[in-house]
């Protein structure tokens, strides 16, 4: 295997615009495996995130579900761990072990002691590599899966999100819900999600991200060793291809759900994927001036001043294909439109007036820093280079900073003419049933 | 995995004149500081009549001193990018700051001026208010929730633990400016207080720094007022609240021992054989065997007081009798079988390796908590 570690690692990024070289080793392995490191010396604890290219995007729409369930069943075991195996094996050391799914990604994780890593790794990559699905248990984890989805449908905040996502995402995944539904999970087989795993939890769609109190050199050689033999490449239902998602309309709903004790107002543009990053912390900016913090607008006239709104925040999420840009206020219901006409004007008012350079300077601060506090441990770090890794390069994850400091208030003016139209927004509100 | 092990640090642990404990830890490997301030009042000084007090005044100050106004206060905070927070829960109060390191200085001169000088502005007041009763509210909203507060007004009655940390509507409603002054000068004081600090400073200047702001702060004469834990009568509940939701939440718990006891260590490691993490026996059981929910846990907090031993589970409306059963025959193995040396060293291991993964948090809560549950 060629490692190469001089022609990858340690380059700095070519974004052009950030100076600092980058800190982690980016080792590509023969077989198409991207090898994550950076050495954190003085940590006694090593944190290994495995990001797969695997998420709820590349389910066929019949199988809506099959990525998140997936991941609850690669913990099930292989043909050599029986359930429950790697979980004790982690954890009765003192270690920890998690995993999640989006619509990009699924990734798996575990925090365990710099000398366990040995013992620990084999067992992770067994259960990726090879994981058996057994069907047994596969029904028994629907039934797992299935209170999930229950658990979420009690949860208001996650409804609205959902069904505005639905509003604005039309046919495109980010749609669809990454948990799914129980009648389509009740209709997939064991085999059917065999061949998903087969089709994607393959090399080249896999970053093996490892930080902590040890070396580059020991750790191309535990993931050699470990991260082999990949399964033999199954075929699977087509994803249908959809082009990025852009909204032309303005679609506007209201649902009334038993039991709120709050009103909802949530509002959702859409903006740039990872491939305008630059674009993007554009309006990560404007999602601050706006309603980040006491003294951004928002916060300021609505909560501080009017008091029409409890709380209101800015949500800016960077995703593969498109970007969103989410303004949300929990209030009495009878503000609701009240609200709505506020946030509208002032979105628009973004697009034609400058705003000043002492809110500029605000939100530069606060983001960077907030950037910065992001990246104080292992397992943070390694969740950030897996996260870049795996929507673009990890090179980029180093980007963020430059990129916020750059922007004038004329181009944060022009940013806002482009993507943050009241008429191309969805708007969902919540009340009381 | 051990504490031991863990990175090399330089710090300094002092006492200042007025009594003021400070320890300062030097962690060059960020550019960061975190500082916290302890103060040993929460809800174990509060009654039946005032609960809450502590939430409100603690929200309040960073809304108002003798100096500033909120927005004065936010604006120092939010145009250097850093945190300034206070909180206040069962046995504490808490005021956290975080900042990159060359605006240290700064911002923990700002928190000790909120600390010391608040001024509880009656318009402030009215919209802490307002906002907590609406945060009080929204807890009704989530099932767990609503079972929670349920059972722990089952278990502790009047009992300050009874009540939620925001208190209830009618005692927020209730609580008046004066209050809050008279509950401010009565326990804010140098005489108990914790001041942790952690980062890329040095410790000496850091002790220097809290002296220069801290340490003319006069202790009072009265001495310090101890929490008014009122007995818990200790006898069987069951009570059923039916709600429209999609899962049903079962909870069932035992008042335990306070942090004090000599039973409190051998409590923890139950608590955590029983329900924490994926091969913890709640988890084993009831989900992965039975697949019965993807919620269920187990949790036994740190208190003054008589703490909680409490396990839960959240499932389908129709499985609660047989995940109840499922709690209950778990719990009752707990008191008949004992755990083997294996399971006991694996709990032993699970909370140390914890205590490391989460190093700095610990650092800052234990050092102060060994001062309060001394």
């Amino acid at each position: 295997m060629s490692l190469a570690p001089d022609t990858s690692a340690s380059n700095s990024s070519d974004s052009g615009q950030t100076n600092v070289p980058f800190p982690a080793s980016v080792i590509p392995l023969d077989n198409g495996l991207t090898v994550i490191h950076q050495e954190i010396a003085a940590t006694p604890v090593v944190v290994v995130d495995v990001w797969i290219k695997a998420g709820a995007r590349y389910e066929p729409n019949a199988w809506t579900g099959m990525a998140h369930f997936l991941e609850h069943m690669v913990f099930k075991g292989s043909e050599q761990i029986l359930p429950g195996m790697f979980d004790a094996a982690i954890e009765n050391r003192g270690g920890l072990t998690n995993a999640a799914t989006s619509h990009d990604y699924a990734h798996f994780y575990m925090t365990v002691a710099a000398d366990d890593l040995p013992h620990a790794l084999p067992y992770l990559a067994d259960l990726l590599l090879h994981a058996a699905i057994p069907a047994d248990e596969f029904v028994r984890e629907r039934h797992v899966v299935i209170e999930e989805i229950h658990q979420s449908w009690d949860d208001p905040d996650w409804i609205g999100f959902q069904t505005l996502s639905e509003m604005i995402y039309g046919d495109h995944p980010y749609g669809r819900s990454v948990l799914g539904s129980p009648e389509v999970l009740r209709e997939r087989s064991p085999e059917e999600m065999r061949q998903f795993h087969r089709a994607y939890y393959q090399p080249e769609n896999m970053q093996v991200v490892i930080t902590g109190g040890i070396s580059l050199e020991h750790v191309l050689e535990l993931v050699q060793t470990t991260f082999r033999a990949f399964p033999q490449r199954a075929s699977y239902p087509a994803v249908e291809l959809t082009s990025s998602p852009r909204l032309c309309t303005n679609p506007r709903n209201t649902l009334a759900l038993p039991r709120l004790e709050h009103g909802r107002l949530v509002m959702a543009w859409l903006a740039p994927g990872i491939d305008d990053l630059a674009s993007a912390c554009g309006l990560d900016i404007l999602a601050t001036v706006l309603a980040e913090g006491r003294m951004s607008r928002l916060v300021r006239e609505l909560r501080e001043d009017r008091q029409w709104v409890d709380e209101i925040a800015s949500s800016f999420s960077i995703q593969q294909d498109c970007s969103l840009f989410v303004l949300s206020a929990w209030l009495t219901p009878k503000h609701i439109q009240q609200v709505e006409q506020v946030i509208c004007d002032r979105i628009t008012s973004l697009a034609t007036i400058p705003i000043t350079t002492t809110e500029l300077e605000r939100a530069k601060r606060v983001l960077c820093n907030d950037y910065a506090f992001s990246m104080e441990t292992p397992g943070q770090l390694a969740g950030l280079y897996g996260y870049y890794g795996t929507l673009a390069k990890p090179e980029l994850s180093l980007a963020y900073p430059d990129y916020v400091r750059a922007y004038s208030t004329e181009q944060l003016m022009s940013l806002a003419e482009q993507y943050l139209s009241p008429n191309h927004c969805g708007t969902l509100a919540l009340t009381p049933a | 995995m051990t504490a031991s092990t863990a990175p090399k640090q330089t710090s300094i642990t002092t006492h200042l004149g007025n009594g003021l404990k400070v320890i300062a830890i030097e962690n060059p490997a960020a550019d960061i500081v975190s500082a916290r301030i302890f103060l040993p009042v929460g809800q174990g000084h509060e009654t039946p009549e005032n609960a809450g007090i502590f939430s409100l005044l603690t929200s309040l100050l960073t809304r108002g001193t003798a100096h500033r106004s909120s927005l004065d206060i936010a604006e120092a905070v939010e145009y250097v990018g850093a945190s300034l927070g206070a909180d206040s829960a069962s046995d504490y109060s808490l005021v956290s700051i975080k900042t990159v390191s060359a605006d240290f200085e700064n911002i923990f001169t700002l928190a000790t001026e909120i600390l010391r000088e608040p001024s509880f502005p009656q318009n402030e007041i009215e919209l802490e208010r307002k906002l907590t009763i609406q945060g009080l509210r929204s807890m009704q909203e989530q099932p767990f929730s609503v079972a929670y507060k349920c059972f722990r007004e089952g278990m502790y009655g009047n009992h300050p633990y009874g009540f939620s940390s925001m208190g209830t509507e009618e005692t927020i409603m209730a609580i008046q400016r004066d209050d809050l002054l008279e509950a401010h000068s009565q326990h804010f004081r140098p005489d108990n207080m914790v001041v942790v600090i952690v980062g890329r400073i040095n410790p000496e200047k850091a002790i220097a720094l809290v002296d220069n702001l801290l340490g003319n702060w006069e202790t009072p004469k009265h001495p310090a007022t101890a929490p008014r834990l009122p007995p818990v009568d200790s006898h069987a509940y069951r009570i059923v609240t039916p709600q429209e939701t999609n899962q049903a939440f079962v909870i069932i718990g035992y008042l335990a021992a306070s942090v004090k006891h000599p039973d409190f260590a051998a409590l923890k490691l139950l608590s955590t054989h029983l329900g924490n993490g994926l091969s913890s026996r709640l988890f084993v059981e009831l989900r992965e065997k039975q697949g019965l929910a993807y919620d269920v846990s187990a949790f036994y907090p740190t208190r003054l007081g008589p703490s909680q031993f409490v396990s839960y589970i959240g499932t389908a409306p129709e499985n609660t009798s047989v995940a109840l059963d499922g709690l209950q025959s778990e719990l009752r193995r707990l008191c008949e079988v004992p755990l083997t040396a294996h399971e006991l060293q694996v709990a032993k291991n699970k909370m140390l390796g914890q205590l490391v993964s989460k190093l700095t948090d610990i650092l800052l809560s234990y050092s102060a908590g060994t001062r309060f549950w001394d």
